[in-house]
């Protein structure tokens, strides 16, 4: 890490006055909450729409007749199973088959790919895929709810109208700009890639169309809650993609990708842990590092714990270990911080988004 | 902030409303404010003594934890359980119905060692 100061986005000075209370997040100062509160933008999330300024993800665009090979000796998820247009979730895996990151991919045209890493991980996924780190010039938000489209149908209507997990050219507000149907939070909803001179004026316009802004508190506990995972916690360069149970992320059929090895090794030879949800029955929220216990042994590890403000109890994630599988409604206890947290296996998500 | 005039303050932000021998206390608008959504509230054994500066409870949002201390050595005579189901509303109204447990105190005269309200609004910058 170097100790220099912390990157902005386009949007600070409008997060800023919007009473925005700012944090550090992976080397930049981002919205925590904004004066909603998390629990009110967490649950606007659910019944109608918020905004989020997701500017702090890295993008490193890959151009050319070969970017898509490239991508696909690199990434282990398998880019012929989808075309330009579209979009798709893959890892950067190392040796070991352990997460070193995970991407969305924008398939921008025939060859040009938006790889989209965590903030944080943004230097590493330019080593691993070469590329241009075009992050510091665009602005990413996300609008994302079950009303998301329906508010963007008059400042964006080709936008509002962008299929799930595909990709397009299109009009934000007056402004030039790409849109995905993805997110973060199990909801339905757009993302939206404009230049940063377009920032402000498209935030103000979806601000204007009733969608409430959101911080990193409200994507935290939707993403647990939706069970999606969170690298360098689900994820890490010691934890694989089949221990996280995203099996379907792994590109099997590809000849030929970092990792791919150690993934069949661990295949053929059987999961020594796994990912689970657990669900409390009180408000206190379980947090990542707890003990899960099994008759009073340990059986594993929290790796993302919050209050769930959907269901008014605690939910967690955690790996645990395969040598006595839990079921779901298994009994569990979580050990947070000395005290021991009655708890069931349920299934995850824990909060499923309405039909 | 809000730091009203007829409280008294520890530097952990917790208030103190003396009443007789008895002590309301709670957590400062700044200490709500800085924690975000309070979403559980771990509260203190009603009958349990305390010493001053001990750890009395828990005061949980969605992103941290906050140890809540005793600002004065006392018994705890009364905790608010309405905070077990509704802990929202120690970020509506910290000072009000927001408070957290009652003590009756040891030494009276504790109370006049914690700050007064310029000195604790010096201390946030409020």
């Amino acid at each position: 890490m170097h100790s220099t100061s912390l990157r902005r986005t386009a949007l600070f000075d409008a997060h800023v006055a919007l009473g925005a209370k700012m944090v550090e997040f992976g080397g930049f100062e981002m919205p925590l909450s904004y004066p909603s509160g998390t629990v009110k933008e967490h649950l606007s999330c659910r019944g109608d729409a918020v905004v989020f300024d997701v500017s702090h993800l890295g993008t490193v665009r890959v151009s050319g007749t070969e970017a898509r090979v490239t991508l696909d000796l690199a990434l282990c998820n398998d880019l012929t199973k989808i075309a330009p247009g579209r979009a798709q979730y893959t890892q950067l895996l190392n040796d070991d088959g352990g997460v070193l990151d995970d991407i969305i991919i924008w398939w921008v045209s025939t060859n040009v790919f938006d790889v989209m890493p965590n903030a944080s991980n943004t230097e590493r996924v330019l080593a691993a895929v070469g590329g241009d780190d075009v992050t510091a010039g665009r602005t990413v938000l996300a609008v994302q709810g079950p009303n998301a489209r329906r508010r963007l149908l008059e400042i964006a209507p080709d936008a509002a109208g962008v299929g799930r997990f595909r990709v397009a050219p299109a009009s934000v507000a007056g402004r030039a700009a790409v849109v995905a149907g993805t997110g973060y939070t199990g909801e339905d909803g757009i993302e939206i890639a404009v230049d940063n001179a377009d920032a402000s004026h498209v935030f103000a316009a979806i601000l204007d169309a009733g969608v409430l802004p959101a911080g990193l508190g409200a994507r935290d506990t939707l993403r647990l809650e939706a069970g999606l995972p969170l690298h360098g916690h689900e994820l890490s360069e010691t934890i694989t993609p089949l221990e996280a149970g995203l099996g379907w992320v792994v590109g099997w059929d590809k000849a030929k990708f970092r990792g791919k090895d150690a993934l069949l090794a661990q295949r053929a030879s059987g999961l020594s842990r796994t990912l689970r949800g657990f669900s409390t029955s009180t408000r206190q929220p379980p947090r990542d590092g707890a003990e899960v216990l099994v008759d009073g042994a340990t059986a594993g590890v929290v790796t993302s714990g919050n209050f769930s403000p959907v269901l008014g109890h605690g939910i967690a994630l955690g790996l645990v270990s395969t040598s006595r599988p839990l079921e779901v409604g298994q009994r569990v206890q979580l050990n947070v911080r000395d005290r021991r947290l009655d708890a069931a296996c349920v299934a995850v998500p824990f909060v499923k988004k309405k039909a | 902030m809000i730091v009203p005039d007829d409280l008294r303050y520890s530097t952990e932000h917790e208030w103190a409303r003396p009443d007789g021998r008895k002590v309301r206390v709670g957590i400062t608008d700044y200490a709500q404010d800085a924690l975000g959504d309070v979403v559980f509230v771990d509260l203190p054994a009603v009958g349990k003594q305390i010493d001053a500066g001990s750890l009395l409870g828990e005061v949980e949002s969605t992103k941290s934890v906050s140890e809540v201390y005793a600002p004065v050595s006392g018994t705890v005579r009364a905790v608010n359980d309405t905070l077990r189901d509704a802990p929202e509303i120690l970020n509506a109204d910290p000072y009000g119905q927001g408070w957290i447990c009652e003590l009756e105190v040891t030494d009276a005269a504790q109370v006049e060692g914690l700050l007064d309200a310029s000195a604790y609004a010096k201390l946030t910058g409020s």
